[in-house]
């Protein structure tokens, strides 16, 4: 179950920016909301295609994604599962409360963890959680929807407090404004199982705004690489540069790289635009080490 | 939909007599009585429990307590489905009162999701209410309301008010008159032999030729196997239709 975009202007933001926010000024211009403009549509057909680029992308790659189909109905869901590293320490100046019942701020880095070294001072235990991720298509809202869950070794699951505190620093101002409209825990549609939920708040917002107008030639993108690797990063999950080679209307051939060296510079702009968000969490992930975010 | 009231009444004010009982294992300092309540069928087990809750928690040490439950016959119950539907899908063929078992312990993660306070239910309702209203309207009625407006539809729940919550909900079921319909019709159809919770497809009021559809036409449609072709006979089906 899923919400759509709330009506009402939210209540502006505190004064103090993200970073995201203070690198995207004067560097890539977004155009202003295109409502009025065509919608993009992603239907369940193309919904599909796409995932079956996605896959055999990963194949190529190693990058562990598959394809499941459900036995009943013959709809299915990409799936991947992934092993982290968490490091729980006590940041001596992020002491931010996602919650009230929470007392440390847990910190998730993707892929590799913290070097001990370089945090000053602080005790640090290691877990190795478990994640799952599902990408499911939505009929109501016609766009994908990203499922997770996560447990430690043991089987423990993750609470979702534990999931909000996992958030990277980046999105968490965005996360406290409105944590129910973000991540919240719903039953898997196929398998009946509580997972974690990345609601598509505002997905056909930022998708329409790069699929339409000066970027309209760019539909023929794979849509599930420019969405996966803008929402994945938000919960843990990173979407290897390697995607961008992917060019969906041609015959599948080694040679990716070649026809993508051969778009037009627009092209190249949208394949950096939708990567943003991911150079973003980089760059916050290594300022973070060194205690400036 | 105003000659429709009565049927909008006797929905809303549907009651199943229950009947709970502590699961056994739980440690109490004295015996347990049953409780009896009137469970209203379109609300959710957790938000109108406290009084259950309360009950057994007199005769519990509070170290004991954790995060309520409710299971019937072993199964665990989805307290984020309405009440009415838990009813149908699991006991509707035994006889009443409905006997739900409590528990404090042992929450069975795989199964259930969690509910540590009524913010979590509000979120889930109303995450229901707009996917229904996407199907219906693309969005546009549920979006333009204000957020007293959504508040107001989840007191009307919460408290049990049918004519605060319709003088919302009206708007949600209002189509403009060039239109015989909503855009999609919004429905699930639960099973309880099957993995899958529930069926939920597109599908549209008004067949292509013009005629409107009926429920067995839907039924057709999407779920074959529960009809049988020569006569429709609804067989283990449960339709929740927001």
């Amino acid at each position: 179950m899923l919400e759509g975009t709330s009506g009402d202007h939210p209540v502006q933001p505190q004064p103090r920016q993200g970073h995201l926010e203070q690198m995207t000024q004067g560097r890539v211009q977004i155009p202003c909301s295109m409502a009025g403009e065509e919608d993009f549509v992603l239907e369940e057909k193309r919904f599909k295609q796409h995932c079956e680029e996605f896959v055999k992308h990963s194949q190529q790659i190693g990058d562990g994604w598959e394809w499941r189909t459900s036995k009943d109905l013959g709809d299915g869901y990409l799936s991947k599962t992934h092993f982290q590293v968490r490091n729980r320490h006590i940041a001596q100046d992020l002491r931010e409360k996602t919650n009230d019942n929470i007392e440390e701020t847990l910190l998730a880095h993707v892929e590799e963890s913290l070097d001990d070294s370089q945090v000053a001072g602080v005790c640090t235990t290691e877990e190795v959680i478990r994640y799952e991720y599902h990408v499911l298509y939505s009929s109501s809202y016609q766009v994908p929807v990203l499922y997770f869950r996560a447990c430690f070794l043991d089987g423990r699951p993750l609470t979702l407090e534990e999931i909000w505190g996992s958030v990277h620093a980046c999105y968490q101002d965005r996360l406290q404004e409105g944590p129910w409209d973000t991540i919240t825990q719903q039953e898997h549609p196929i398998l009946g199982q509580p997972f974690f939920v990345l609601h598509p708040c505002r997905t056909n917002e930022f998708i329409s705004t790069v699929l339409t107008g000066p970027w309209k030639h760019n539909r023929h993108k794979n849509y599930i690489i420019l969405w996966l690797s803008t929402v994945g990063p938000v919960v843990g999950l990173s979407v290897p540069l390697s995607y961008a080679k992917v060019a969906p209307e041609q015959n599948s051939s080694t040679d990716s790289a070649e026809s993508s060296s051969a778009s037009s510079l627009p092209g190249l702009t949208f394949q950096y635009f939708a990567y943003l968000p991911y150079f973003a969490m980089r760059i916050c992930a290594e300022r973070e080490v060194l205690g400036h975010c | 939909m105003t000659d429709d009231k009565d049927v909008l009444r006797d929905v809303w004010f549907g009651r199943i007599p229950t009947c709970f009982t502590l699961y056994q294992d739980e440690i109490t300092e004295r015996e347990a009585e049953p409780y009896y309540l009137l469970l209203p069928r379109i609300s959710y087990l957790t938000l109108v429990t406290d009084k259950v809750k309360k009950h057994f928690q007199k005769v519990m040490r509070q170290e004991e307590v954790s995060e309520i439950w409710f299971e019937y016959e072993g199964t665990p119950l989805k307290w984020h489905y309405p009440i009415g539907l838990l009813f149908d899908l699991h006991a509707s063929n035994t006889a009443l009162p409905w006997s739900i078992t409590v528990h404090f312990k042992n929450f069975p993660e795989k199964d259930l999701l969690h509910c540590h306070s009524k913010d979590v239910i509000e979120a889930h309702f109303m995450a229901c209410i707009k996917e229904a209203d996407a199907l219906k309207h693309k969005s546009q009625v549920i979006n333009e309301m204000q957020k007293k407006d959504h508040k107001q539809l989840w007191m009307g729940l919460q408290n049990d008010k049918f004519e605060q919550f319709w003088a919302i909900n009206r708007k949600l079921m209002e189509y403009p008159p060039e239109d015989n319909g909503f855009r999609y019709i919004p429905f699930r159809i639960y099973q309880a032999t099957t993995e899958r919770p529930f069926i939920q497809k597109l599908f549209r009021p008004i067949a292509s030729g013009g005629q409107l559809h009926t429920l067995g036409d839907l039924l057709k449609d999407v779920c074959p196997s529960a009809v049988a072709p020569e006569e429709m006979w609804l067989s283990n089906l449960r339709i929740d239709l927001r």
